[in-house]
């Protein structure tokens, strides 16, 4: 079946990518048998799926996320989080003891997995890779930037953890916990995350976030 | 004021424009900083914003569904749009435009994406010289489209009217007070679906498809600079992980 877009082609709400409906992916939806954006973004297929990553947008959860949130309420049988603008997830406990034993309270920052998303709403795990933040800085980008700020394989964010020596944690949902061994440090990596939001879709982004790192670590304030 | 001649003997109209042609158009994504999507559209002394909000919160919370976002739309003009000072508010005629320019754009957008939020638009009409409403709907879908917001096609639209008994594309203030007949349309071009079609006069039954055939034409010039505008905007490519 052929295909009506190149790899990494900015495409626009409309826009036919594909006869095959079955290849429909992230960012496009099927009509008459046919794929076609939904979102203005770049198509790409990934795993033989044909997708388009949005350079704009909300984020939407998916299953397996680990997201970012503040703790809004504190129930007998679990919590809510707000995760954002517009989303709040639940984190459902059945036992009441155990709710008592987290010792999470109002305002709390936690990271969790999305268990579920749904009609039901948003339910994040509690069991596995659930935490909570004592300390650090917790900062928000936009949802569509965060791959980028991963970068392949990690690339860039390894990056900035590895030059700041910070200890930072990425939410899928745009929230980021930051904490490092002092502000200085501290201050670099925040600086180099609103950097690499603002400048995502610029070529040699990598290379220049280091220099600003470097910069900024010695020189003190950048 | 008496009727001022509209079209001359030789097929000029009032701003010098041929009857199938269209206004000089500006389009521009992006404009308001503080908005998640926006745009800017002119249709020669027609000047709009539209910015979009959302998805977010439904405020108050009742409105809410549980299975998709409510679609808020507000068409305003300045008070400073017109000649005579509008007042402030909202006036029937303006009530009426956000509700079909809501329906025009919920046929488009993917609202069951975002169940319990609201996404909200604003239409501003800083300068009003004909086709508010049409030019609303085209800066509103770019707006939507600016937002990251999944949407079927882009909405293009625009007014044919007649004047001086022709059938005219693009009416301006002028034309749409002394001429014959104005009508409105805005289409989802890619499914050649028509998603709004008002019309305010009369025109004969042999003149609507003629006429519908005209609004096509200009709609597809104006979808054509529509995706021009878009990709303006996002023409650079990143590099690196996505």
């Amino acid at each position: 079946m052929p295909l009506y877009f190149s790899e990494h082609e900015v495409v626009l709400p409309g826009q036919l990518l594909s006869d095959d409906g079955r290849r429909s992916g992230e960012g496009t939806y099927v009509a008459d048998g046919k794929v076609y954006a939904a979102q203005v973004g770049l198509a790409t297929i990934r795993n033989n799926r044909i997708c388009v990553i949005a350079f704009k947008g909300a984020y939407r959860p998916q299953v397996g996320d680990e997201v970012i949130g503040v703790i809004s309420d504190v129930k007998p049988n679990g919590f809510d989080v707000v995760l954002g603008k517009h989303l709040t997830g639940v984190i459902r406990i059945p036992d009441r003891r155990k709710v008592q034993n987290l010792g999470l309270r109002v305002g709390d920052v936690i990271s969790a997995r999305v268990k579920e998303s749904s009609l039901r709403g948003i339910i994040l795990e509690h069991t596995r890779k659930m935490r909570r933040f004592d300390k650090g800085l917790l900062i928000s980008i936009h949802p569509a930037k965060i791959p980028r700020l991963i970068g392949r394989r990690g690339s860039m964010i390894n990056m900035i953890k590895r030059m700041t020596g910070c200890r930072i944690v990425v939410g899928r949902n745009g929230l980021i916990v930051i904490s490092g061994p002092s502000p200085a440090q501290e201050f670099a990596a925040v600086t180099a995350i609103k950097e690499v939001e603002k400048e995502a879709h610029t070529q040699g982004l990598t290379e220049r976030i280091s220099k600003l790192i470097d910069s900024i670590l010695k020189g003190g304030v950048g | 004021m008496s009727k001022p001649k509209l079209i001359t003997e030789d097929g000029i109209r009032t701003d010098g424009r041929r009857f199938d042609e269209l206004r000089p158009i500006r389009m521009e994504v992006g404009v308001l900083d503080k908005s998640d999507g926006s745009a800017y559209v002119e249709f020669g002394k027609t000047r709009v914003f539209a910015a979009v909000f959302g998805p977010r919160e439904v405020h108050p919370r009742h409105l809410s569904l549980p299975d998709r976002a409510i679609l808020n739309c507000r068409y305003h003009m300045t008070s400073f749009s017109v000649e005579e000072r509008k007042p402030l508010g909202m006036t029937r005629r303006e009530v009426e435009l956000s509700k079909v320019i809501r329906e025009a754009l919920e046929t488009v957008v993917f609202l069951e994406e975002f169940p319990r939020t609201s996404i909200d638009i604003y239409i501003e009409v800083v300068q009003a010289d004909g086709g508010t409403r049409t030019t609303g709907l085209t800066a509103a879908s770019l707006a939507l489209a600016d937002a990251g917001i999944p949407m079927a096609d882009l909405i293009a639209a625009v007014a044919v009217g007649k004047v001086d008994g022709q059938l005219v594309l693009d009416l301006n203030d002028v034309e749409d007070k002394y001429g014959e007949a104005d009508m409105p349309i805005a289409m989802a071009p890619r499914f050649n679906s028509i998603v709004l079609l008002q019309l305010n006069g009369r025109i004969s039954k042999d003149e609507f498809p003629k006429a519908l055939a005209l609004a096509k034409k200009g709609i597809m010039e104006i979808y054509r600079l529509q995706r021009e505008a878009l990709k303006r905007k996002y023409s650079a490519t990143p590099e690196g992980g996505m």
